[in-house]
């Protein structure tokens, strides 16, 4: 390796290239950055536009008398399509609003379903407390049927109360008449 | 017994295996088909006349705001997609955005009478409405490149959809400065030149007048493009960027003879826009109407379209979230290396309610 630079000649060329070009392109705007040069540029388009113009008359005559569709006529048929199309979308839109409307309804639905399930869950429940109530109701009714009987017994136990009572005093009595027969009978 | 010459020392030498690899590259560039764009996954959302809606989904979804990316009425909107690893388009969805692109097409003869009213209200509305649909989004940014911002601007004054923000970016607002010769100027808006009666000839504005008409504005003859080429043609890299970007210059649209001539009498010749006296269906376009986020960015190098021209929006609109940079790019720049992404990327992320 010797370290020396290459030729590179089409780096010169290049910078070169950029000078002209800018060269030619400043003169071309000193050239043509006048009043004159725009008006003269006008009449050109002008000129140009009104033979076309004619050129294309011509052209469209022509065309109608040998019954030919120009390219007018393609025209005026794409712009049916594109009205069609537009209907479409027009048509689309309110679809998505049918769509929307349609979702918003079915999610009432939805909401209205869930409501639902949640009474019938209620209902279930309350009807199995009802079966319980009942029940419970039908236990009582038997405690209070013993309790009852048990009352029954009770009452009974108290005239039987009542009645050894009387025994008792009974009972009392005659000790007492033997006392006083015993005591009657050491006096004498 | 040999001699030396004494110039031998003078004569630099020639790198012949650059030179052949050089050669090689200028062979391969005559002889190969076209470079191959628009490599992103997308899909077909919608479709009118010869205008298309594509959605680019997300890599992995990370906002819930989309972008909706339109683009300018004169060139094709492939550059927003140009190469992998340099598409904006491909940055985009990889940082998590879901992406809508509005493709004008190509304008027919059957065309002539849409003007730019008619592309934002039959066109740019109906494809915003069905990229919010698609979604499922409630809001949408609107991202407008050249022309397109513009375009957005427009429609974001007029707009009834849900637009939360407005990316614009080398947009041309104000009309008043211009970079071509001023008598043009000058003789456009007094009337010494008028394209009226051209128009109705043409129809279209054909894709070559188009072409001229960039050209005469900016440089009329232009060939340092091909000489940089042979300079660099031992770079692979550049050669296969060069191809790419001279595909798409050269491939030209016509332009819709009623936009055109709105373009140049309503925007050029009385700067409509500016005055907010536009009129699309039944509104005017004024854009004090706007109130999303506004970001407009502009280029230091853009020659075509003036940083004069792009500020004025900032004073015009009503948002009270505005931003503006100026970023080191030219006029297509900031779309053909995909850096255009990344600045989108910085101001959207945090407006584009991430999940």
């Amino acid at each position: 390796m010797t370290g020396k630079k290459t030729y590179d000649p089409y780096e010169s060329l290049h910078k070169f290239s950029q000078l002209w070009e800018k060269q030619i392109n400043d003169f071309i705007y000193l050239w043509t950055n006048n009043k004159e040069f725009v008006k003269m540029s006008n009449v050109g388009t002008e000129i140009h536009s009104r033979y076309l113009d004619q050129f294309k008359k011509n052209q469209e005559a022509l065309a109608s008398v040998l019954n030919l569709p120009t390219k007018n006529d393609v025209t005026n048929v794409a712009a049916l399509t594109i009205q069609t199309e537009e209907k479409i979308e027009a048509l689309e839109e309110q679809i998505w609003d049918l769509q929307d409307s349609v979702k918003s309804q079915s999610k009432d639905i939805e909401s209205v379903v869930e409501v639902s399930k949640e009474i019938i869950k209620l209902t279930k429940q309350l009807k199995t407390e009802l079966v319980k109530t009942k029940k419970e109701l039908s236990d009582s009714k038997d405690l209070h049927a013993e309790l009852q009987e048990m009352k029954f017994e009770l009452l009974k136990l108290n005239d039987f109360k009542e009645e050894f009572e009387t025994l008792k005093g009974l009972i009392e009595k005659d000790k007492s008449s033997e006392r006083e027969l015993a005591s009657a009978g050491a006096t004498k | 017994m040999a001699t030396e010459s004494p110039l031998k020392n003078a004569i630099p030498d020639l790198n012949y295996e650059k030179e052949m690899e050089r050669w090689s590259q200028v062979f391969k560039l005559l002889s190969e088909p076209e470079p191959k764009i628009g490599l992103t996954p997308r899909n077909e959302v919608w479709r009118k006349n010869k205008s298309v809606l594509w959605h680019y989904p997300a890599k992995e979804k990370k906002y819930e705001v989309p972008l909706f990316l339109v683009y300018s009425l004169f060139n094709k909107p492939y550059i927003l997609d140009i190469a992998p690893k340099a598409s904006v388009i491909e940055g985009l969805t990889n940082m998590g955005y879901e992406v809508y692109l509005l493709d004008w097409g190509t304008p027919g003869y059957e065309d002539k009478k849409i003007g730019l009213d008619t592309y934002i209200d039959k066109y740019l509305r109906t494809a915003v409405k069905r990229a919010i649909r698609h979604s499922d989004a409630e809001e949408i940014t609107l991202v407008g490149y050249c022309l397109g911002g513009t375009i957005a601007s427009l429609y974001a004054a007029v707009a009834d959809e849900p637009i939360k923000n407005l990316v614009v970016a080398t947009v041309p607002i104000d009309f008043g400065p211009f970079v071509g010769p001023d008598k043009w100027a000058e003789g456009m808006r007094n009337g010494d030149m008028n394209i009226d009666h051209f128009i109705d000839v043409y129809g279209n504005m054909p894709p070559q007048l188009v072409e001229g008409m960039f050209r005469a504005i900016g440089a009329p003859i232009y060939f340092t493009n091909y000489t940089m080429l042979l300079s660099r043609a031992h770079d692979k890299r550049y050669v296969e960027k060069w191809r790419r970007m001279n595909k798409w210059t050269v491939d030209q649209v016509p332009f819709a003879g009623e936009a055109y001539r709105q373009l140049a009498n309503d925007f050029f010749k009385e700067n409509k826009l500016v005055k907010g006296e536009f009129m699309i269906g039944n509104k005017k376009a004024d854009l004090k109407n706007i109130k999303a986020n506004l970001f407009v960015v502009s280029g230091s190098r853009d020659h075509l379209i003036l940083e004069d021209q792009s500020k004025p929006i900032m004073d015009l609109v009503s948002s009270e979230d505005k931003t503006y940079i100026v970023v080191e790019s030219g006029h297509v720049g900031m779309a053909l290396s995909g850096m255009f992404a990344g600045i989108v990327d910085k101001w959207a992320s945090s407006r584009s309610n991430p999940i």
